[in-house]
């Protein structure tokens, strides 16, 4: 078992309201799974996506990852996780626009201390891998939105973590470039790679193996995707 | 995650970053490099001023002793030294006797008179009278005519050296040698002219006019106490001389032994000590003013990095994201604060020497910088940096990754 949550809550506090934002969620996923979360807006997608991606601690719960408990790991132990276990790919890139592509798919191996000549032979194999050969020291105004989602993806790779977290990353591409992204995805996912997919569109929901529905905070459906998205269809 | 790939990834960073904001980069030094300029110009001032203030010194002889009544930098009671007993040609003629560190002894007595010739008068000028020791003591020559001796002395002639001032003054075209000169109610041969030696402190030491010691008792009176210059082979031997002067001293004047000292025996280099605690105020207050102008500029360096970690909150956030640990960013935004100071610090060092300099070419100060001085400026320009951009770089270590990067 790769993800082990259990009971996972995530309240924020809002002066003096709480907001419940994940109200016990129970989630296993397996090495090699490609898992799709959807759900409506404000069903708590995000919020998870980042407890899983370790970028935010529950209030509640417990969370295994790789047979780690992370919910209990200092800050430092967890930016040592997310460096190492986890390839982030975010609705907007979020590239850094002064560094170069190649500089930008190095950023993981940096923080791991990887020397720079290999450094820069696994970024440039990252970039090989997602089709951008020919765009290794463009800089990400220089490139279009599908090409800088696929350097985003190269990033992810290049520190060849266990889980791949996508937010919504076909949520800023028109649709012909938005499949390009899915394309890739379903590659990697051949390709043996563990994957985690936001997204609030069913019909790419039911192209994955798996989908998982949160509602309000909680887990209510989980099953193969054309069952899970088409129910989704339905309501 | 080590600390040389901290620094190193943050050096990049920090150079990247001020290359992309050139401007601001530049606008945000100049605080500190004023700052730095002045403490740089400062130091280089005070530092000639001290080397031109010794070279002065030298001139009032660094190898003397002047044995007076009382003491030049006066600590206690004023009129516990006036009602001492005064000191006279006796006790000059004892000490020559006497010592055997003194190379000369000049007996001396002042005061101020008018001096004319002809039409030209020049007012308030020091008459001295003294020896022929008086040249070795002082240290002046005489570059025209000759002294006076010892039958000058026992036979009270009116004869004068005249130091340049008096020479500027009295004889602008004529030549001073044999002109009859008028000092109060007497007239004087001029037999001969000194070096000059210019000024110690702002006060001239040329508008003097030397005459025999006797000669000058028979006009003015023998009731003034007068002073005794005496020279020593070496500035080694000072301390030992000023002891044998103090025994020679109590014995000529009978002082008994339970009493303290009634007369001073004073060094140039006291002045030395009263000078530096002169200058020594004022370059405090020129610190403090550059220290000012530092803290400004400081305070400008924090409020550009403030400003830099605010720009720069999504990628703060994605830096996180990606493994980067909060030490990572403290150190990040610190450098890039220092690298800003230390480019200051370049400027500023640049523009207080070349303030230095400047000083030295258009003044009598010799304004001189030490190499070092170069380093501590740069140096010291960084620290500021490290003071004033650690609280915003810690800020942006402290900022939620989930929140930075959700930063629009
Ligand atoms: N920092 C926060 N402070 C307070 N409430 C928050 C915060 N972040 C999220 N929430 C709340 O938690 C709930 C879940 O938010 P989340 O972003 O996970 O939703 P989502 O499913 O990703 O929605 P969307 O599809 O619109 O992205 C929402 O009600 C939201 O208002
Ligand atoms: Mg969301």
């Amino acid at each position: 078992m790769l993800i082990q949550l259990s009971g996972i809550e995530r309240t924020y506090t809002v002066g003096t309201e709480k907001v419940h934002a994940l109200r016990g969620v129970d989630l296993s996923i397996d090495a090699g799974e490609w898992v799709a979360i959807i759900g409506q807006s404000g069903s708590g997608k995000s919020t998870l996506m980042n407890v899983i991606g370790c970028l935010d601690t529950p209030t509640r719960g417990t969370y295994f990852l790789n047979g780690k408990d992370v919910a209990r790991m200092d800050d430092d132990s967890l930016a040592d996780v997310r460096n190492r276990e986890i390839g982030f790919v975010f609705q907007n890139f979020q590239l850094l626009p002064r560094e170069t592509a190649l500089a930008n798919v190095e950023l993981p191996l940096v923080y791991r201390g990887v020397k720079a000549a290999v450094r820069h032979a696994r970024a440039q194999e990252a970039l090989v891998k997602v089709g951008l050969a020919d765009r290794v020291h463009h800089r990400p105004n220089e490139l279009s939105g599908g090409q800088r989602q696929r350097v985003a993806i190269a990033r992810a790779l290049a520190g060849e973590p266990s889980l791949l977290l996508a937010d919504e990353p076909t949520g800023n591409l028109d649709s012909a470039t938005g499949e390009e992204i899915i394309k890739l995805f379903t590659q990697l996912h051949e390709q043996g790679h563990t994957i985690v997919l936001v997204t609030h569109e069913p019909k790419l929901a039911a192209r994955c193996p798996r989908a998982v529905r949160l509602s309000d905070g909680l887990v209510v459906a989980d099953g193969p995707g054309k069952e899970v998205a088409l129910i989704s269809v339905a309501a | 995650m080590n600390a040389r790939i901290d620094i190193l990834e943050g050096s990049r960073i920090a150079l990247k970053s001020l290359r992309a904001h050139r401007l601001r980069t530049l606008l945000t030094t100049v605080g500190i490099g004023i700052g730095v300029a002045t403490l740089l110009a400062i130091l280089g001032i005070t530092q000639g001023l001290d080397t031109s203030f010794a070279k002065q010194l030298e001139s009032l002889g660094s190898s003397t002793l002047y044995i007076q009544k009382s003491p030049w930098v006066q600590m206690g009671n004023w009129w516990e030294f006036r009602n001492r007993k005064d000191l006279t040609w006796a006790h000059a003629e004892g000490v020559r006797r006497l010592s055997t560190y003194a190379t000369a002894v000049a007996p001396m007595v002042s005061r101020n008179e008018e001096v004319k010739f002809h039409d030209l008068s020049m007012a308030a000028v020091e008459i001295s009278g003294t020896t022929s020791d008086y040249l070795q003591v002082t240290g002046f020559e005489i570059t025209r005519g000759r002294f006076f001796g010892e039958s000058d002395d026992d036979s009270r002639s009116t004869v004068a050296v005249l130091g340049m001032d008096v020479v500027d003054t009295l004889f602008p075209h004529s030549d001073p040698i044999g002109a009859p000169i008028r000092i109060g109610d007497r007239v004087y041969t001029v037999v001969g002219t000194l070096s000059r030696k210019g000024k110690i402190l702002d006060e001239s030491q040329d508008e003097i006019v030397l005459i025999p010691f006797h000669t000058h008792q028979s006009q003015f009176g023998a009731q003034r106490s007068i002073a005794i210059g005496v020279s020593v082979a070496t500035p080694d031997a000072l301390d030992a001389a000023e002891d044998q002067l103090v025994g020679i001293m109590r014995r000529l004047r009978q002082t008994p032994p339970d009493k303290p000292d009634d007369f001073a025996i004073n060094r140039p280099e006291q002045l030395a000590s009263t000078y530096n605690q002169l200058t020594g105020a004022l370059f405090g207050v020129a610190v403090g003013i550059g220290f000012i102008t530092l803290l400004v500029g400081g305070i400008g360096i924090m409020n550009i990095m403030l400003v830099s970690v605010r720009e720069r909150t999504r990628e703060i956030g994605v830096r996180r994201a990606l493994g980067a640990r909060k030490r990572t960013i403290v150190v990040q935004f610190v450098l890039e604060a220092m690298t800003v100071s230390a480019v200051g610090g370049a400027l500023g060092t640049a523009l207080g020497l070349g303030g230095a300099k400047l000083v030295s070419l258009v003044t009598p100060l010799a304004a001189t910088v030490k190499p070092g001085t170069v380093f501590f400026g740069v140096g010291f320009a960084a620290l500021v940096g490290l003071v004033f951009g650690i609280w915003p770089a810690f800020r942006a270590a402290q900022l939620d990754p989930v929140e930075a990067l959700r930063h629009e």
